[in-house]
């Protein structure tokens, strides 16, 4: 583990910059889970509600044209990563305005133009993807770097496996990003994977690391290193973030596999509370705090505004969008 | 114009798109050192360096996942799975992200890749490295399916799906690689979804796709010598597949035959005979007859595997039947 | 336990795609034994007695006698035992495609009060088989399917049956057309056609069609085989030798020094026949027969003469089977009873040359002297299927015939 920074050595501004990002994530899904009891998002939603602090700090460590391959959990990988909020919840509620066209939904968030390669409906499909999008970078040399993020759930796909294996023979630029929440979809992951992910990095020759995934900064420190190897054309890294899933696998999972005490202690690893039990610490006015959550609560609100406001998406515009409309017809 | 074998005709190709194009990158199981496991690749490693031509692990779901995630980071990836029955443990990368990531994502990102593999039995290659699985694939909106009949077209066609700008599946009948064929190199690429009519006839129209093709053209030339005469439709690919030009023969022959080496039962050919027993029906003078293997893995015997697989005496069978 | 099951029309040649019941022999209700007649089926040949495999009992009649129906067509539903109602539902499979719902007979077989009802729902709607573009080429030219029988397989209406009922003017467009140059209170007479002639008309139309035919024609000196025929005759008075049986002979003996005479295209093949067999045009009461004389090539000229005799008492009577029918490349068919010079005949389904023989009439011809000398001369006429000879070798075939006539004691020996 990265040694321990004190928080006095990080800029009062990066601090609120975290927090903001968090809460951004954090309201968000919140507001996602209400719509979708209301009925106003359609589908599957897998929410990320207490692991805000992996995405913030992994993609606080990567520029714009670092690519990024994602989960079914991934709506913080989405919005840390830069994609536009409205696009974003217009998408979510299925509209034709949404970053997608309302054809991914929330399993599918995408957004090229910055480097987000979207969720993913398949446990560990994005791995290979992220692995793939770190060969180009470095076969084109332009210095950008890869990011694949999975739960421990992918842990045993084989894909996973074959994608380190590759990665470490090729020497490719990509940071392997586990969200370790102990969960694999309903079943506790000690039942379901019998080694854990830095020894199997490890077995390809991986370096990693690992951090409490509920400290912003810690993720965010840790990553930065990682990410300074990679670019520095030294191969990939593995990040294991251990972290905590507050909702269930889905909305509407009552989670009755749970323990109660487990459900119980998840407050005490809430990383939104603990990035402000640190900025307190730094006496920070309040109301600055306090103007921050107004602000979130104002785009998100704007932002199911026009999410309510989009247009059904046209089914003749997507159905010719199956393949790349060739030029001249 | 100069003969030049099947194979190394595939190879002109990938050596052209890689002169041409430096975001074009090869990779797969033993396509570098090697050359290929049926030497199509040979010589690709030297000329253009193991950055751009790569040998990977036998990691077949990785190897296409990561074509997938570099066409989407701005490469061409060209990958070969060695034997098309290999791709069963790839398919997650084709059916679920290349397929479907233009639509998805709104159009926002296409998928440049293509995936080379031999199909096709007659080299007692035994249930696993025989099959003819391009049907799995032209089920599957967001894909295209390429499946040439000869040298040229396999240049011709090849350099098309590399430019072209959605994920292709391009099948080679792996019987075809030292099949040698006219080839003029000044030819252009050939559009994809268009078929061409191998032979002109009057009295029942055989389509077909790949070294099934040369079948189907052999039969044609047993039934002239009995006054029958066969229009032969090569259709290039099968997704798209030219469905104009498939109804314009049976328009002219009024009867049909579907031709491929593939398991006819939920075929290619399920799908023409229906298309054309909708769109042609007031065309058809009999029913529409489809050729293919029976439905049963591929045997590996050579008493076997020749039973097994369509010959021209089925085709000509087939015909008899249309024209009674 | 019972075992009702349909008795269907049977095909009883291999052309054969419809039939004529001429009559029941056994009452609904009756009881028959094994090789029983059961009906008489005609077709466009010849009329067929239909006997019952095995011992039973004959229920309801589905088509009655004068009616023509499709071959697998149900005729009527009988009791012949377990032993055979296998083969009977398996023409009953067969009948599927000319009749409606008959496919369900099968699997209702075994019980008879269903076999009675849907067999009853089937003969009163006849279901028209026909392909798609038939359909279409009859709708365009306003033809009636229900007019046409079909060529193809199981009796399917095919487009060229179409085209053949347009060239033939099924057509009702024809047909009204006809009725409007025509006055109005003298229609002309009209009757169906009968079997025979539906059949022939087709067969006939078929043949012109789709054998592509070319014509030779010579005449020959008769002078020589009227002698011949005059000894014979006044040497045997029992059997009396016609100038017929010379030119059978005469044919016979060409065939066996032309091989491709004796050859047939049949679907994309050339067939060559092994015998020597000659058809014989033979005019009866129901129109014209071509019978064929079998195994002739080393008959004398006395067993010939037998042998036509038998055959032509035969089709006159009406006793020709399928057999007497089929086969042979050749045909001849002598005018000569009547007057005619030339007679260009169309070649029989199947085969490849008929020789048209025509009236034996006095000509002067110039001698070696250039002086007129009163000559006895029959026109022949050879229709050949150019699939089969060309100029080259049609021609050799008539010149070998007219040899033989000319010279007509070699035909004397064999």
């Amino acid at each position: 583990m990265s040694p321990a920074k004190s928080d006095n050595s990080v800029p009062k501004s990066r601090l609120l910059e975290f927090y903001e990002q968090m809460l951004l994530v954090r309201e968000a899904e919140n507001r996602l889970s209400k719509l979708f009891a209301d009925g106003e998002v359609p589908g599957f939603i897998h929410l990320s509600v207490g692991q805000e602090a992996v995405c913030v700090g992994v993609t606080s460590a990567l520029k714009r044209e670092d690519t990024l391959a994602s989960n079914h959990r991934g709506h913080g990988h989405a919005l840390s990563k830069g994609v536009e909020l409205n696009s974003f919840f217009l998408e979510i509620m299925g509209k034709e305005e949404g970053i997608c066209g309302g054809r991914g939904g929330s399993m599918h968030v995408a957004d090229m133009s910055v480097g987000m390669l979207g969720a993913n409906g398949i446990v560990g499909a994005g791995i290979p993807l992220a692995v793939g999008s770190a060969l180009a970078h470095q076969v084109r040399e332009n210095g950008a770097i890869a990011a694949a993020f999975f739960g421990d759930g992918a842990l045993a796909e084989g894909v996973l496996h074959e994608s380190f294996n590759l990665a470490a023979l090729w020497k490719l630029p990509i940071l392997f990003v586990c969200e370790n929440n102990g969960w694999s979809e309903f079943s506790p992951t000690d039942r379901q994977f019998g080694a854990n992910v830095r020894e199997l990095a490890g077995v390809f020759g991986i370096p990693s690391d690992y951090v409490d995934g509920d400290d912003v900064l810690d993720v965010h420190d840790a990553a930065s290193d990682l990410v300074t190897a990679i670019r520095a054309g030294e191969g990939p890294r593995v990040l294991e973030c251990v972290t905590h899933r507050v909702r269930g696998h889905f909305e509407g999972d009552s989670q009755k596999y749970r323990a109660e005490d487990e459900m119980n202690s998840l407050s005490n690893h809430d990383p939104i509370a603990k990035l402000e039990s640190v900025i307190s610490k730094r006496r920070i006015p309040k109301k600055e705090v306090a103007a921050i959550r107004e602000k979130i609560d104002a785009k998100i609100n704007a932002a199911v505004e026009a999410g309510r406001a989009g247009n059904a998406p046209d089914f003749d515009r997507a159905q010719a969008d199956v393949y790349t409309a060739v030029r001249g017809v | 114009m100069a003969e030049v074998r099947f194979g190394k005709a595939v190879n002109m190709a990938l050596d052209d798109a890689l002169a041409a194009d430096p975001t074009v990158i090869l990779f797969g199981e033993d396509v570098a050192e090697a050359g290929g496991p049926f030497g199509v690749t040979r010589g690709l490693l030297e000329k253009y360096g193991d950055r751009r031509v790569r040998d990977t692990p036998i990691s077949e779901a990785a190897i296409v996942g990561a074509a997938v995630g570099a066409a989407m980071s701005g490469l061409k990836p060209i990958v070969e799975i060695m034997f098309m029955d290999f791709v069963a443990i790839a398919m997650d990368a084709m059916v679920n992200q290349a397929a479907k990531a233009r639509f998805m994502f709104g159009g926002q990102c296409s998928v440049p890749m293509v995936l080379r593999t031999p199909h096709g039995g007659g080299v007692n290659a035994g249930p696993q490295h025989s099959q003819c699985l391009e049907a799995w694939f032209a089920h599957i909106p967001g894909l295209k399916v390429v499946v040439p009949s000869n040298p040229s077209d396999a240049n011709r066609l090849l350099r098309a799906a590399i430019a072209d700008p959605d994920p292709i599946v391009f099948v080679e009948n792996k019987a075809m690689y030292s099949l040698k064929g006219e080839f003029d190199e000044s030819s252009e690429p050939i559009e994809i979804g268009k078929a061409y009519v191998a032979r002109a006839g009057n009295d029942v129209t055989i389509v077909s796709y790949g070294a099934a093709v040369n079948t189907a053209l052999q039969a044609a030339d047993k039934l002239a010598s009995r006054n029958i005469s066969v229009e032969v439709v090569d259709l290039r690919s099968i997704q798209p597949w030219d469905e104009e030009a498939v109804l314009a023969s049976l328009s002219r022959t009024h009867r049909l035959v579907v031709l491929h080496e593939a398991v006819t039962a939920f075929g290619v050919g399920a799908e023409i005979v229906a298309r054309m027993s909708d769109i042609g029906f007031d065309e058809l003078d009999a029913p529409i007859k489809r050729v293919g293997a029976p439905f049963m893995p591929t045997p590996f015997a050579k008493s076997l595997e020749s039973q097994y697989l369509p010959n021209a005496e089925d085709v000509i069978a087939a015909v008899e039947q249309v024209l009674a | 336990m019972s075992h009702v099951t349909n008795l269907n029309m049977p095909k009883l040649g291999l052309t054969m795609t419809e039939g004529t019941i001429s009559e029941w022999m056994i009452s609904p209700g009756a009881s028959f034994k094994k090789d029983d007649v059961v009906l008489v089926v005609e077709t466009e040949k010849i009329a067929n007695e239909i006997e019952a495999p095995a011992d039973g009992v004959l229920h309801d009649i589905l088509v009655e006698a004068g009616e023509t129906v499709a071959v697998g067509a149900p005729l009527a539903n009988w009791d012949v035992g377990a032993a055979v109602m296998f083969e009977a539902a398996v023409e009953g499979e067969d009948a599927a495609a000319t009749t409606p719902e008959p496919a369900k007979e099968i699997a209702a077989a075994t019980t008879s009060i269903e076999v009675t009802k849907i067999t009853a729902r089937g003969v009163e709607s006849k279901r028209i088989i026909a392909t798609p573009l038939a359909r279409r080429i009859a709708r365009q030219n306003d033809i009636d399917l229900a007019d046409i029988s079909g060529s193809g397989p199981k009796g399917r209406i095919k487009a060229e049956d179409v085209h053949a009922a347009i060239a033939g003017g099924t057509s009702r467009a024809a047909q009204s057309s006809g009725v409007t140059v025509t006055s109005p209170d003298v229609l002309p007479d009209r009757r169906a056609a009968t079997s025979y002639e539906t059949a022939a008309a087709r067969r006939l139309t078929e043949a012109k069609r789709d054998t592509p035919h070319f014509y030779l024609s010579t005449e020959v000196d008769a002078a020589a085989l009227l002698a011949l025929r005059q000894q014979l005759n006044a040497d045997n008075e029992g059997l009396r030798i016609s100038v017929n049986h010379l030119i059978i002979a005469a044919v016979a003996r060409a065939l066996q020094e032309n091989e491709t005479a004796n050859c047939v295209w049949r679907d994309g093949e050339i067939m060559t026949y092994g015998t020597t067999d000659i058809g014989m045009a033979v005019n009866t009461e129901k129109g014209l027969f071509a019978p064929v004389l079998k195994n002739i090539g080393n008959f004398g000229i006395a067993s010939i003469a037998e042998a036509a005799r038998e055959l032509a008492e035969r089709a006159r009577s009406g006793q020709l089977s399928s057999d007497d029918l089929s086969g042979g490349a050749a045909t001849i068919s002598n005018a000569g009873m009547f007057d005619v010079t030339y007679m260009g005949s169309i070649i029989n389904p199947g085969q490849s040359s008929i020789l048209g023989v025509g009236s034996i009439r006095e000509i002067f011809r110039p001698d070696e002297d250039g002086q007129p000398e009163l000559k006895q001369e029959m026109g022949l006429v050879l229709s050949c299927d150019h699939r089969i000879f060309d100029g080259v070798s049609g021609l050799t075939f008539l010149n070998s015939i007219k040899a033989n006539l000319e010279k007509p004691l070699r035909l004397l020996v064999n």
